[in-house]
C-alpha cells in the first residue's frame, strides 16, 4: 500500500514537473519587456521558495533537537534529521537560485553579479548552510549535532533579511512581484505558469527531502547499532 | 529570431539546464548514498536474525 501511494505520488510529481515545463515554455508568453529571457523567472522563484520553506524545516528540527535532546532523545533524533535534511535540500534549491539569478543577470543586467542586499544575502544564506553541512560532515563527537542545530538557527534568521532585502534597501536585483509596491504582480495570462512550476517544484522538493530524511533515519540506526555492538564487545 | 532573441533563448536553455543538471545530480549522489547505507546495514540485518 505504501510503495503503491509513493509511486502514485512519483509519477504525480514527474507529471507535474513535465506540466510546468510545457506552461513555462509553450503556454505563458513572452514577457513584454525582457521577451524570453523572464521565463528563467518560472525556475529561479519557485527554487527560492522551497529552499525558505525547507530552511524552515531546518530551523525547527533544530529547534526540536535542542529542546528534546535530553528529555526525549528518540524523538530529538528525529527532529536531528529533519534538521539535516531541510538544510541539505535547502542548499541544492539555493544553488539552483544563484545559478539561474546570475545567468538572468548577464543577460539582463549585462553582468553575472552585484553586490547588492538581495543577491548578497543570499549568499550568505548559502555560506551559512553550507559551513553547517561541512560541520556535519567532518565534526565528530556528542557536541557535533547541538554545535550543528545552534548554526541552523542563526542561518535561518537570515532568511527573512533575504526575504525583505529589496523591500528595505534599494536594490538592482527586481523589486517583488508578488507583496511588493503597488504596481507590482503579474499579468493574468503569466499567472498559470508561475503557479504550476511553484506546485511542480514543492511537489519535487518534497519527494527529494522526504528520500534524504530516509537515508538519514537508516544512517542514524546504523550508526546507533554499531554504538551498541561496540558497547556490548 | 534576430541575434537578441536567440541569445536570450540560449540563456533560458542554460537555466533550466543547469537547474535540472544540480536536481538530478543531487537525486544520483543520494541515491548512491542509499545504495551504500543498504549494503552497510545487511550485516547488521544478518547479525540481528
Amino acid at each position: 500500500m505504501k510503495k503503491a501511494a509513493v509511486s502514485l505520488y512519483v509519477v504525480l510529481t514527474i507529471a507535474l514537473m513535465l506540466w510546468g515545463y510545457y506552461q513555462a515554455i509553450y503556454v505563458a508568453p513572452n514577457d513584454a519587456m525582457q521577451g524570453e529571457l523572464f521565463r528563467i523567472f518560472y525556475y529561479h522563484v519557485p527554487s527560492a521558495s522551497v529552499a525558505f520553506l525547507f530552511f524552515a524545516i531546518s530551523l525547527a528540527g533544530s529547534i526540536g533537537f535542542l529542546a528534546f535532546r535530553r528529555s526525549r532523545p528518540a524523538f530529538a533524533q528525529i527532529s536531528d534529521a529533519w534538521a539535516l535534511s531541510g538544510a541539505e535540500v535547502g542548499v541544492v534549491f539555493c544553488t539552483v537560485v544563484l545559478t539561474t539569478g546570475p545567468l538572468w543577470g548577464r543577460r539582463a543586467w549585462g553582468i553575472w553579479w552585484t553586490w547588492d542586499a538581495r543577491l548578497t544575502t543570499t549568499l550568505v544564506l548559502w555560506l551559512i548552510y553550507v559551513s553547517y553541512l561541512l560541520l556535519r560532515r567532518f565534526a565528530a563527537g556528542p557536541q557535533m549535532q547541538t554545535l550543528a542545530a545552534v548554526l541552523g538557527i542563526f542561518g535561518a534568521l537570515d532568511v527573512p533579511i533575504v526575504y525583505m532585502s529589496n523591500r528595505w534597501w534599494r536594490t538592482q536585483h527586481p523589486a517583488p512581484v508578488f507583496g511588493g509596491a503597488e504596481g507590482s504582480g503579474m499579468d493574468p495570462s503569466m499567472v498559470g505558469a508561475f503557479l504550476w512550476n511553484m506546485l511542480a517544484w514543492f511537489a519535487w522538493g518534497t519527494l527529494i527531502l522526504a528520500i534524504r530524511y530516509s537515508v538519514e533515519r537508516q544512517h542514524q540506526k546504523i550508526a546507533a547499532h554499531q554504538a551498541q555492538q561496540a558497547l556490548d564487545a | 529570431m534576430d541575434a537578441k532573441a536567440l541569445l536570450d533563448h540560449q540563456f533560458v536553455v542554460a537555466a533550466y539546464s543547469v537547474t535540472w543538471i544540480i536536481q538530478l545530480g543531487y537525486l544520483v549522489f543520494l541515491g548512491l548514498k542509499w545504495r551504500a547505507q543498504k549494503r552497510a546495514a545487511s550485516p547488521n540485518d544478518r547479525e540481528s536474525r
